[in-house]
């Protein structure tokens, strides 16, 4: 079980990953597809900080003398999301207004409708 | 000596700070771009002697490599970022009169910030670090692509932003994997312990990394986004995207395979990449009819010398790839400034409608005629001594397999000839010239269509003080130990 315990979190995030591709690759309407390229997100977000984790850890904060080093988390991975989920926030917010002016211009959102510019 | 920094925090803090100027006068505002550039270009060329006897090491919050952020500023960044700024300046002094609609003040923040991000990504030594900054590129790219809001704008802005999304999330994946595997983030560090691991394991984020990053450099299965996005921007930004945007993706792409991962194995896999993105961008552009679709599927063939040059991974082969990057950016940058004001006086894009403008825009079209022949290759002009380096690269490795793959490339030029001269004699030779009025482009936008003519035919006549500096470019590319013992010390 000790090995399910370490791995679970990576099978998590990679699967977050791949359902988030799935559905930018297969669906058709635009929203939901950027709906997909947030949980892609989220999963790439949760794999970094399962990089990091260690169950039951501490903050890297030496506040006590006695606290134990291998129990600490390693910060880096949580600055690295932190620093990732701003910018899947502004990526989604410019997404959704494109979005919004998309359908202003084709009235769909359906993205095997809008095909204006092609190879 | 100037800090370096100041190449990514003065653009940056320009680019926030520019609605306070817009509270003393919405006059200045536009102006605040061209003082950032103007300021990084200077900084640049003040840096060039000193950086090209030995990089500069610029270690941000006081802790030492690799647990800071650094800053590398080796030969190539600094020549990166002087091409960044004199392209950026260029285009920023354009766009003055060009800019007419919509949030103007919106527009020079964000034209402000693709900058800071594509002088970051050069500067920067720290492979997070280059995710973030890429990100503000691609971000602001995306939102400059949809600027004007018209439909083909809007939907170009769309397919831009999902596919460059989905790039930096495989690249972030990589970055990912890579902090798994070593533990650091600094790129100096990571190349040092490279060869401690198992080069199944490091496969994987190479992958990654490299298809991340070619979203953005526009290698061939990743590059549908392209020709819309070029296509449908303002023209200044088209030059932009052209000129700067896609040479950050392929900088970064050179940096992740020669320093990081020192992966010389995936070479002629980058080669026969090349090749094909090459031969496709041409034959793609050969059929258009839209003027900046043919040039933005001609950026794509560009790119793709670009990508074969490098993945012959020797010393000419890289100085010719840099010196075509270098000659490219120039070039279509002129090509899309100029068309700019074509497409306005003619009021459409397509090839047909631009007959006349020979004598209607005398110097715009001798410009553009300039800018075709320099990326067809044809001396005086800056595109054949760095096509020259390419083809004598290429035969220098005395390989039967690259003077066959040369061959084709010579192929591609012939089409991109063919292509180009069309457009030319459409403006010079097609339809009735009587009655023609002279209606030239504003002297804001000739400014720096002189400009570039002028750098055109001058490093064409005389290459060597660019060779030069090509020359410590390269090495410091393909010269992975110097760069890990000058970081780290």
């Amino acid at each position: 079980m000790s090995v399910l315990n370490n791995y679970v979190y990576y099978g998590g995030a990679f699967g977050l990953i791949f359902i988030g591709i799935y559905i930018v690759l297969v669906k058709r309407n635009l929203i939901k597809v950027i709906i997909g390229l947030s949980i892609l997100d989220t999963g790439i977000n949760l794999f970094l900080i399962s990089l990091g984790y260690i169950s039951k850890g501490t903050a890297p904060i030496f506040s006590k003398i006695d606290m134990e080093i291998a129990r600490m988390v390693d910060p880096v991975p949580q600055a690295l999301v932190l620093t990732a989920i701003v910018i899947g926030v502004a990526v989604l917010a410019l997404a959704l207004t494109l979005a919004i002016r998309l359908y202003h211009h084709y009235g769909t959102l359906n993205l095997r409708k809008i095909k204006d510019q092609r190879w | 000596m100037v800090n370096p920094v100041l190449l990514i925090a003065v653009p940056l803090g320009l680019s926030f700070t520019l609605p306070l100027f817009g509270l003393i006068s919405k006059r200045i505002e536009k102006y605040v771009p061209i003082v950032a550039l103007v300021f990084n270009l200077v900084v640049s060329f003040m840096l060039i002697p000193e950086v090209t006897k030995r990089p500069i090491n610029v270690f941000i919050g006081g802790f030492q490599p690799p647990f800071c952020i650094n800053l590398v500023v080796g030969p190539v960044g600094i020549l990166f970022s002087a091409l960044i700024a004199l392209v950026g300046l260029l285009a920023s002094i354009y766009a003055l009169d060009y800019i007419r609609e919509g949030a103007k003040q919106l527009y020079h923040m964000l034209y402000l910030l693709l900058l800071t991000g594509a002088t970051g990504v050069v500067l920067t030594g720290d492979i997070f670090n280059l995710f973030v900054f890429f990100e503000i590129l691609c971000i602001s790219s995306y939102a400059l692509v949809g600027y004007l809001g018209d439909k083909a704008g809007i939907e170009s802005a769309v397919k831009y932003l999902i596919q460059g999304t989905i790039g930096s999330s495989l690249m972030l994946i990589g970055v990912g994997l890579l902090y798994g595997l070593f533990g650091t983030l600094n790129m100096a560090d990571i190349a040092s312990n490279i060869d401690k691991v198992s080069s199944i394991s490091i496969f994987v984020p190479l992958v990654l990394l490299i298809t991340g990053l070619g979203v953005e450099a526009a290698i061939f299965p990743l590059n549908a986004w392209l020709p819309d996005a070029h296509s449908s921007a303002p023209s200044s930004i088209s030059a932009i995207l052209s000129g700067i945007a896609i040479k950050v993706g392929i900088y970064a792409v050179a940096r992740v395979i020669f320093t990081i991962f020192g992966a010389s194995s995936i070479l002629h896999f980058l080669v026969l990449l090349g090749l094909v993105t090459l031969l496709i961008g041409e034959i793609s552009a050969f059929c258009q009819n839209n003027i900046k679709r043919l040039l933005a599927y001609s950026s794509i063939g560009q790119i793709g010398l670009i990508v074969f040059a490098l993945g012959m991974g020797i010393s000419n082969g890289v100085v010719g790839s840099l010196f075509q990057l270098i000659s490219h950016a120039l070039s279509k940058a002129l090509l899309f400034l100029t068309v700019g004001y074509m497409i306005y006086r003619s009021g459409s894009m397509e090839i047909s409608k631009l007959e006349g403008m020979g004598k209607r825009m005398p110097l715009t079209s001798l410009a553009f005629t300039i800018g075709a022949f320099s990326l067809v290759g044809l001396p005086p002009f800056i595109g054949f001594p760095s096509k020259f380096l390419i083809i004598r690269a290429a035969l220098s490795k005395q390989e039967v397999l690259f003077t066959v793959l040369i061959a084709l490339v010579l192929l591609g030029t012939v089409i991109e000839g063919a292509y180009f001269f069309r457009v030319v004699q459409v403006l010079y030779f097609k339809g009735n010239h009587n009655n023609l009025k002279r209606e030239e482009a504003p002297v804001p936008a000739l400014i720096p269509i002189v400009i570039l003519m002028v750098l055109i035919v001058i490093v064409g006549v005389y290459p060597k003080p660019v060779t030069t500096m090509l020359n410590s470019a390269s090495s410091e590319l393909l010269n992975r130990i110097e760069y890990i013992r000058s970081v780290l010390g």
